[in-house]
């Protein structure tokens, strides 16, 4: 069952691509039932997991590697998955309508429900490598949907920084997970939280935590990796709403609230994820103020409460994990709506800018008043969700697990979150709706299309009613996934209004007036300086290292690859002295005994001597015909090597080939102007001996070890054997050669005739003159500068193959 | 034997090697042919030995060759690779040949011109 519901949203991803026909509103409608299914499917196995169940599913994929396909749905999975699956299935509506007009449609839902697929999939999976891939498969989807607009180069730039950041921090994440598996002895998740004691006292507790860390703040924003995301809002609205802010980014929190049971307890998880869970929290509410495009300041808000999130599943206190799972709900539905209700705006006014927009109230009332509420939601407004959420935060912080004074400083900094979350939505709402008519705006403005007023109205919708009355039946959903982030029984009560009035909800109504005083300075707060350095820019850091990167690749292959190829060959040379020399060191001459000369005949030292005096003559030689016959008589010693250790053949052939060889040398140096002068300074000559001396001592090297090593019995037994039985021929070398390995000689002669090919078109074209050019049609292209073109160039019609050969035989002097 | 064989296998690289760094093609297709000779010597000693006289064939009387007869499967690959290098150098022979046609120069530094970032 859960396996069906991952895999059908990645099997029906084709599907999308009906979008790219009319009519494409029906078409979007009818791709939308296939995740409210999914939400369906999934609300029906709720009562079990309500009941305190457990549902698992188990395929074995690659069993030797501990790899498989293993899906467990519990309470926390069950709220990730009906997010995705019912968040989702709203985008899928809003889309047919947000992107009515563009041709690229298909695509997009394509690549919607890949996402779909694999977010489902990583909140559904058991094992942390199957989660792994998934989480991978995620980032990847991001990266399409942010540069789905790909002819402009923001959109390039954005979509290719998430990917790098979010998956550079995924391969540390990888690293930090099989850490974890290694220490606990399996990659299943309940068995690794089930080892927490002792995945704690060991030495790879902390390197495995921080990669992970590292992983999840990556994925989830966190500072300082968090310029990601305002510059992924390039992405069509729809894949905002749906990737950046109500899913994907969150799965970094899953991650840390799934592996917060047993895992958390300990300093390190303590003061890190405080640490940057607050600084990010603080940053993104700061920075979201003086934003001016709307995403962006949704995108920074985003930021603000993912902060938030990593902040809660850090600091401990028995409130914690309920006040998380409320802002995880509490977000993903105003902020889900917000993100759609921007892309409406954006859509009809075609501007996000806050300084262009304004008024829109009575241009696009239902637009207005479904924004109006999910900020309120957003601010913290009494009798909204957003409200409740808060509360919990607050109850939190007040009771927090951290050591005193700490504490204090995490309370003001929830509250100072809280404040400025009050000033960015009343700068989202007044900002687009309230105050003189924009100056950027198109001229008539109309209301959104209903369809893309449904999705958000919906979410909204959720916000209002359930902090009215359906509180006790939200905390009993809820309380599974409470269950399954604490391990010491945290309870889970939603209420509107405490019992009585405590210092959270003094704290709370404290942020909201506030807020509101600060709203009558919002130029002056909009105009302040940035709380961050400018030397502390993500997107320059960004940007000078990729830049970085790629200039010193490119001085690299400048290095290497330089176009001679004498340098080429230097450097094979090195670089296979470098690997083959230290083990042949340190392991090649182990127990090698030094060689007698017991049974040795005088006749074998002739060949051994000869061929040395040989190879210096090769190059001594002063003249062309010298060097050949120095190298030639070079290949007949070797020739004469074969004779004397029993291989006739080799002989045979050797001495054929060494005649050939010859002939060819002799002929191509009669047609070529060689000079055999020294072209190079004695200093480089030097330098190349030195790096031919060593390059044949290794060589010389790797053949005795190869020759005295006995550590393996060879292989040929057989083949003498069964030569006669087997091949019917007396010859094994011929045997071996035509049957027992004749596949190699098929492929050795394939060779030879590719070489034969090659060599044919060298010699039969000629430079300048296209392969083209035996077409009867085709006059004769003109020939290069450097071709003698004695015909043909001016003469149209077909060359004879006679008059062909022509010039190059010409050519020879 | 196998030591001073060896030693011989380096020497045939070396020069191979110190050949393959010249300017001039005709060297470099020179140092090919003896770094062939060294790969090949070199297979040759990776077998079961060097031994004389004893020709892997099969013997009638026995109907196999004898166990202690060179190293069939060794000859068998050099034989390939004799003639694989055979069709390397006359590839690169025809190489050099129009080069020099299009370049007019033997002297490696003076192509650069393709294969430049």
């Amino acid at each position: 069952m859960l396996v069906l519901i991952v895999l059908t949203a990645l099997i029906m991803a084709p599907l999308g691509l009906f979008a790219r026909y009319e009519p494409r509103p029906v078409i979007g409608w009818v791709l939308a039932l296939a995740p409210l299914a999914l939400f369906v499917v999934i609300s029906a196995l709720a009562p079990e997991v309500l009941a305190g169940g457990r549902l698992e599913q188990v395929i074995p994929w690659v069993p030797r590697m501990g790899l498989e396909l293993r899906f467990a749905l519990d309470g926390l999975s069950m709220l990730f998955a009906l997010l995705v699956s019912g968040i989702g299935t709203l985008v899928v509506l809003y889309t047919a309508y947000y992107l009515a007009g563009d041709p690229g449609m298909g695509r997009f839902y394509l690549t919607l429900f890949i996402f779909m697929g694999a977010m489902l999939g990583l909140v559904l999976a058991d094992n942390v490598l199957t989660m792994f891939m998934f989480w991978e498969l995620t980032s990847v989807s991001s990266y399409l949907l942010v540069g789905y607009k790909h002819d402009y180069p923001s959109a390039r730039r954005g979509a290719q920084m998430g990917l790098l950041i979010t998956v550079g921090g995924g391969l540390a994440l990888l690293v930090g997970l099989v850490l974890l598996g290694n220490v606990a002895g399996s990659y299943t998740i309940s068995e690794i939280l089930a080892a927490g004691e002792q995945i704690k006292a060991s030495p790879f507790y902390t390197p495995a935590m921080l990669l992970i860390f590292l992983g999840c703040f990556t994925k989830s924003a966190q500072f300082p990796f968090h310029f990601w995301l305002p510059n992924a809002m390039q992405a069509p609205t729809p894949a905002s709403a749906y990737l950046h802010s109500a899913t994907m980014v969150k799965a970094g929190i899953y991650l840390l609230a799934r592996l917060h049971p047993t895992l958390s307890d300990t300093p390190l998880w303590l003061y890190t994820l405080t640490g940057v869970g607050m600084t990010t929290m603080l940053i993104g509410a700061v920075v979201a103020n003086r934003r001016d495009d709307i995403k962006g300041l949704l995108a920074y808000s985003t930021i603000s409460k993912l902060g938030t999130m990593v902040l809660l599943a850090g600091m401990g206190g028995p409130e914690a994990p309920a006040a998380l799972v409320a802002t995880i709900l509490a977000h993903a539905l105003y902020k889900g709506a917000l993100f759609m209700l921007a892309g409406a705006v954006d859509h009809e006014a075609d501007t996000r800018s806050l300084a262009q927009l304004g008024g829109l109230r009575r241009a696009m009332p239902w637009t207005a008043a479904l924004s109006i509420l999910s900020s309120l939601s957003m601010a913290g407004v009494p009798i909204l969700f957003g409200f409740v959420a808060k509360e919990e935060q607050l109850y939190a912080a007040v009771d927090n697990g951290l050591p005193p004074g700490l504490d204090i400083v995490v309370l003001v900094a929830v509250v100072t979150s809280a404040v400025f979350g009050v000033l960015y939505s009343w700068r989202l709402v007044s900002g687009v709706f309230f105050g003189p008519r924009g100056s950027g705006m198109k001229e008539h403005v109309h209301e959104a299309p209903a369809g893309m007023l449904i999705g958000p109205a919906l979410l909204t919708t959720f916000s209002v009613v359930l902090p009215l009355g359906l509180l006790p039946a939200t905390a009993t959903l809820l309380q599974p996934a409470v269950n399954a982030i604490s391990n010491e029984g945290a309870k889970i009560s939603l209420y509107l209004f405490p019992s009585e009035i405590g210092l959270p909800l003094i704290l709370s109504m404290t942020a909201l007036l506030i807020g509101a005083v600060l709203t009558r300075f919002e130029p002056q707060i909009v105009a302040a300086p940035s709380p961050l350095p400018p030397w502390l820019n993500g997107d320059r850091i960004y940007d000078a290292a990729v830049d970085g990167v790629l200039r010193g690749a490119t001085a690299f292959t400048r290095t290497l690859q330089n176009g001679r190829l004498r340098s080429y060959m230097t450097w094979s040379v090195l670089s296979l002295v470098a690997v083959v020399a230290p083990p042949l060191l340190f392991f090649g001459f182990n127990g090698l005994a030094l060689p007698t000369l017991d049974g040795v005949e005088p006749f074998e030292f002739v060949s051994m001597l000869l061929i040395p005096i040989g190879v210096i003559a090769t190059l001594q030689a002063r003249t062309r015909l010298g060097a050949i016959i120095a190298a030639s008589f070079v290949g007949l010693m070797v020739a004469y090597i074969f004779v004397i250790y029993s291989a006739p053949d080799l002989a045979l052939t050797q001495l054929l080939v060494e005649i050939l060889t010859t002939v060819f040398l002799v002929l191509l140096f009669a047609v070529m102007p060689a000079s055999f002068e020294p072209l190079t300074a004695p200093a480089e000559r030097s330098r190349d001996g030195l790096i031919a001396v060593i390059g044949g001592l290794v060589f010389a090297g790797i053949a005795f070890a190869a020759s005295s090593s006995t550590e393996l019995s060879p292989i040929s037994q057989a083949f003498r054997a069964e030569s006669q039985s087997q091949g019917f021929g007396d010859n094994v070398v011929n045997v071996i050669l035509v049957d027992f390995r004749g596949f190699d000689t098929m492929g050795e002669i394939v060779v030879l005739f590719i070489a034969l090919m090659g060599i044919y078109a060298m010699l039969r074209l000629r430079p300048g003159a296209g392969l083209a050019r035996d077409d009867a049609e085709t006059p004769a292209q003109p020939a290069s500068p450097e071709a003698p073109a004695p015909q043909g160039n001016g003469q149209p019609g077909r060359p004879t193959p006679k008059e062909q050969e022509a010039p190059v035989a010409g050519k020879g002097r | 034997m196998n030591l001073i064989l060896s030693l011989v296998v380096g020497t045939l690289f070396a020069g191979g090697i110190y050949l393959v760094l010249r300017r001039s093609v005709v060297k470099l297709m020179l140092g090919l042919v003896l770094l062939s000779h060294g790969a090949h010597l070199l297979i040759f000693l990776m077998g079961d030995g060097l031994i004389k006289a004893r020709t892997p064939f099969v013997r009638a009387e026995t109907g196999v060759a004898p166990p202690d007869s060179a190293d069939p499967l060794i000859q068998a690959l050099i034989l390939t690779a004799i003639v694989i290098s055979l069709g390397l150098l006359t590839f690169v022979m025809a190489l050099a040949y129009r080069t020099d046609q299009a370049v007019g120069s033997d002297d490696l530094n003076a192509m650069t011109s393709t294969d430049q970032l």
